[in-house]
């Protein structure tokens, strides 16, 4: 039987010592299958759910609180997920107390910099995902046109590829 | 520097927050695209440097970038209330239609056409990250071109030599992005130039 406290404090924990996205899988992982209140399988379909749904793709906790503990363990994990990014507001002060150092500009630009490069990666893992093709890189192509023109919406963007897919790739 | 004439209401907030949080189907590279054309592109609240400055703190953050993003964009157009309202639009919608996504997954997760469609969105979202990463190059690469060449090869070495860190020799993301804030550092300070206006 899951504990809804001790529950919340294991999505809690991984969020604690994650940075975005994915990285609270391995965690929470750990967790719920030593438990036995998860089966590997809701992971992977947990991910792929936060693929594709609204919002940041950390929401992926929310499918698996959803399929391993209905409404409640969808709603401790976005609770979960919600405390730890107000730790901004205390990187934001620190920021403040530094931002005067001649060399904090530079700072800032070397990370901004590399973003480009960590964005850059992160469209490199989704095009190199299994079951991906040589077709996926058409698809990623006119994504990225539709978006740069900025009159199409990406739910439109995203429809429309969900419909070329259907022709594709249909068997 | 946003015009305080035009700060949002609480209410005004909640409700763009509410529309990202319902269309931004796709995860993270949607929800970045839509936040950008909002507050940036559309209503100039803040500028492509705050708001790539706000993204580097959201980096130094446990948890969801997204949401730390969420929490400072809040807290500077609407103060408590303003972070209150902004994650309560971003993320109830979104987490309610991911409830209903899980619920349905379950009853199609065995069907071709869901695949086939699948197969199409993924690479889709790769694409629309693509335009997020060009969104965040813009500001850095005119400030590049205005220093000269120098500053063009450095930041083409640091953002590509960063892309080549985490794909080919696998590096955690946090070490990539300390690296080059090292590196920025000290190849972008003028440390020679007087430090008069720095107390």
């Amino acid at each position: 039987v899951i504990n809804p406290l001790v529950y919340f404090a294991l999505f809690l924990k991984a969020s604690l010592f994650s940075t975005g996205g994915l990285s609270n899988l391995p965690s929470l992982h750990q967790d719920l299958i030593g438990l036995g209140w998860a089966a590997d399988r809701d992971f992977g379909e947990a991910v792929a759910i936060g693929q594709i749904s609204p919002g940041p793709n950390g929401l992926w906790v929310v499918s698996l609180g959803y399929l391993t503990y209905g409404y409640a363990g969808a709603a401790l994990a976005l609770l979960a997920v919600l405390v730890p990014p107000l730790l901004v507001l205390a990187v934001a002060a620190a920021f403040a107390r530094i931002a005067r150092h001649r060399w904090v500009d530079g700072l800032m630009r070397g990370i901004s910099l590399a973003v480009v490069g960590v964005m850059g990666s992160v469209c490199w893992t989704i095009l190199r995902q299994p079951g991906a093709d040589w077709k996926g890189l058409l698809f990623a192509g006119g994504a990225f046109a539709l978006a740069a023109s900025r009159r199409v919406s990406p739910i439109g963007i995203l429809a429309l590829a969900a419909l070329i897919g259907l022709a594709v790739y249909r068997r | 520097v946003n015009r305080a004439a035009d700060r949002p209401t609480t209410l005004a907030l909640l409700r763009i927050w509410v529309q990202i949080g319902l269309q931004s189907f796709g995860g993270g590279a949607s929800t970045q695209l839509l936040i950008r054309r909002e507050f940036v592109d559309r209503r100039a609240w803040l500028s492509a440097d705050q708001f790539g400055m706000l993204w580097n703190l959201c980096l130094f953050t446990p948890g969801i970038n997204l949401v730390a993003l969420t929490v400072l964009i809040g807290r500077q157009l609407g103060g408590i209330r303003g972070i209150a309202a902004s994650l309560a639009g971003l993320l109830l919608p979104s987490a309610a239609v991911t409830c209903l996504l899980a619920a349905a997954y379950k009853a199609v997760q065995h069907s071709a056409a869901v695949h086939a469609a699948l197969q199409g969105v993924i690479p889709a979202t790769a694409g629309i990250m693509a335009m997020v990463a060009v969104a965040f190059t813009q500001p850095l690469a005119r400030r590049a071109h205005a220093e000269g060449t120098r500053a063009v090869v450095l930041s083409a070495a640091v953002a590509l030599g960063s892309a080549a860190a985490l794909i080919v020799a696998g590096l955690p993301v946090a070490l990539v992005l300390g690296m080059a804030a090292i590196l920025g550092a000290g190849a972008f300070t003028a440390w020679r130039r007087p430090a008069a206006e720095y107390p």
